[in-house]
């Protein structure tokens, strides 16, 4: 059980998604980024897909009634324990009975996975437990927590160790993309905007998109019927003003797609906070493929 | 720049990527017939198979080359063309225009109809459903008479009311959510578009057909 003192900005219940349902307009959705949840999740002895909290920019504070074993990835925030003990990203915590957990503010990035043995046991709406605010589905009902709320928890697959999690090597700069479908539709001047440019993080962006601004992207054709899209899809709408698609983005789109932000990158963009400034780095689509395979590293807490 | 044909083996059926996991394939008339095709295949590489008007995007389970089980079932021979308008057929009550379809009037004039012919010829026609999108549930409905095609609003509103009977380009369509958008609204159904919870959550499906019936 976990009762929710204080509600962060935007604390909402997250798995793995439910993706296949695109022909539905129902998006994959789930957490913002896959790895870290299940690292998480491996930390507390759930499996990978365990329903966990994605916390954003400012997190909410927890009550253990019965304690637990939880685990934090992604980004870092400002946090205590009522005990005094320390909160470490990417280990295992155990938390003893009535214990508060206060996680404040992001100190970098914007975005935190919290996993507790067990998972949260929320009902799964179409096949997930992850929350999906434009429809109000799935996560607890339908919405981000609010003050007050409690939260039930399952039965945890293996039996608890003391673990530490190293997520993989950052490596590259900026956001790096392979070209997308009407690449052919911008002029020189728009794909030198878009390549050579840096690019502002929008406040209007969430998990359904991420709104940038900067030197318009120009193109010489704006027609399109509309076309599937998957998150991280980089259209350009008449205005030139990029919109990255995020995790709970629409799954057809009528604006031409420029890039596409590779699978390893899509981490990092999980990571933008509103006022971040980012510039696009075009690489090779095998390159991609080869970046895409890293995960983390989970091992005994020595 | 990335060279576009990257990774693509030589196959009839065209493909763009988008992302190293989504493969774009254009499909033009007989999207439906592959779309069934593709489902019938249950291939184990694939994530989700979407729809549109004339393109299917596949998406892979993994950043991966097109396996050849993929590359077989996007240029294997249709068994039989399907005919996009042959699903059930759905009735929708609507109540045109006032604060129910607030751009009625000012789309009638566009078409140089008055409000009530524009109504006729919007409900006189029968529509089908081309795909699902935008949001769960979306319909694209296919059919609308070329005098109301029109381009979609210059500023999208901030809240659309769920129900909403909108037009956008060629296409009518039904707002299931409350929601920003940026389609007409010329008036509003009662019918529940999308329930997460019913055994079938989109009322509507792709190839179904669709009549609205002035309240």
């Amino acid at each position: 059980m976990i009762e929710i003192l204080r509600a962060g900005l935007c604390d909402m219940v997250m798995d793995f998604g439910r993706p296949g349902r695109g022909a539905l307009g129902v998006p994959a959705g789930g957490a913002a980024d896959r790895q870290a949840l299940a690292a998480a999740n491996r930390l507390v002895g759930n499996d990978e897909g365990a329903a966990g909290l994605e916390i954003t920019l400012a997190g909410p504070r927890l009550r253990f009634p019965q304690g637990g074993v939880v685990a934090l990835t992604g980004a870092c925030f400002a946090a205590r324990r009522s005990s005094g003990a320390a909160v470490a990203w990417n280990e295992t915590l155990m938390l003893a009975a009535g214990e508060i957990l206060a996680l404040e503010h992001a100190v970098a990035g914007c975005r935190g996975w919290l996993a507790v043995r067990g998972g949260i046991a929320v009902p799964r709406v179409m096949g997930s437990r992850s929350t999906f605010l434009p429809s109000g589905m799935g996560g607890y009902a339908g919405r981000a927590l609010q003050t007050g709320d409690l939260l039930r928890c399952g039965r945890a697959a293996k039996e608890t160790h003391l673990l530490r999690a190293t997520p993989p090597a950052e490596t590259g700069n900026g956001l790096r993309v392979v070209a997308g479908p009407q690449i052919n539709q911008f002029d020189d001047d728009g794909l030198k905007a878009f390549f050579g440019s840096a690019y502002r993080v929008g406040l209007a962006s969430d998990r359904r998109g991420l709104r940038l601004s900067g030197a318009p992207v120009t193109h010489h054709e704006t027609a399109l019927s509309s076309q599937g899209v998957l998150p991280g899809s980089i259209q350009i709408p008449p205005d030139g003003q990029p919109i990255i698609l995020g995790w709970d983005g629409p799954v057809t789109g009528g604006y031409p797609v420029i890039a596409g932000v590779i699978t390893a990158d899509m981490s990092r963009l999980a990571q933008l906070r509103p006022n971040d400034t980012i510039r696009f780095v075009t690489i090779e689509i095998e390159a991609a493929r080869a970046l895409a395979a890293k995960s983390w590293e989970i091992r005994e807490l020595a | 720049m990335g060279k576009r044909t990257t990774g693509q083996l030589a196959a009839p059926a065209s493909w763009h990527w988008i992302g190293e996991r989504g493969l774009q394939v254009a499909t033009g008339a007989a999207t439906l017939a592959r779309y069934e095709h593709l489902l019938k295949k249950k291939l184990p590489d694939i994530e989700d198979i979407i729809p549109t008007d004339n393109s299917i995007l596949l998406i892979l389970r993994r950043a991966a080359p097109v396996s050849p089980g993929v590359s077989a079932a996007l240029s294997e021979p249709l068994e039989k063309e399907i005919d996009g308008a042959r699903g059930t057929l759905h009735d929708f009550v609507v109540d045109y225009g006032g604060r129910a379809g607030p751009d009625l009037p000012a789309l009638a004039k566009r078409a140089r109809m008055s409000v009530a012919e524009y109504i006729d010829c919007h409900s006189a026609a029968e529509y089908s459903v081309a795909f699902l999108g935008f949001q769960p549930g979306f319909p694209y409905l296919r059919g609308l008479p070329t005098a109301l095609h029109a381009p979609r609003r210059a500023s999208p509103r901030q809240r659309v009311a769920s129900g909403s009977v909108a037009i956008g380009e060629a296409y009518t369509g039904i707002y299931p959510d409350d929601g920003p958008g940026g389609w007409h609204i010329i008036g509003r159904t009662t019918a529940v578009l999308f329930d997460p919870l019913r055994e079938a959550p989109a009322l509507l499906m792709p190839g179904d057909r669709v009549r609205f019936v002035p309240a």
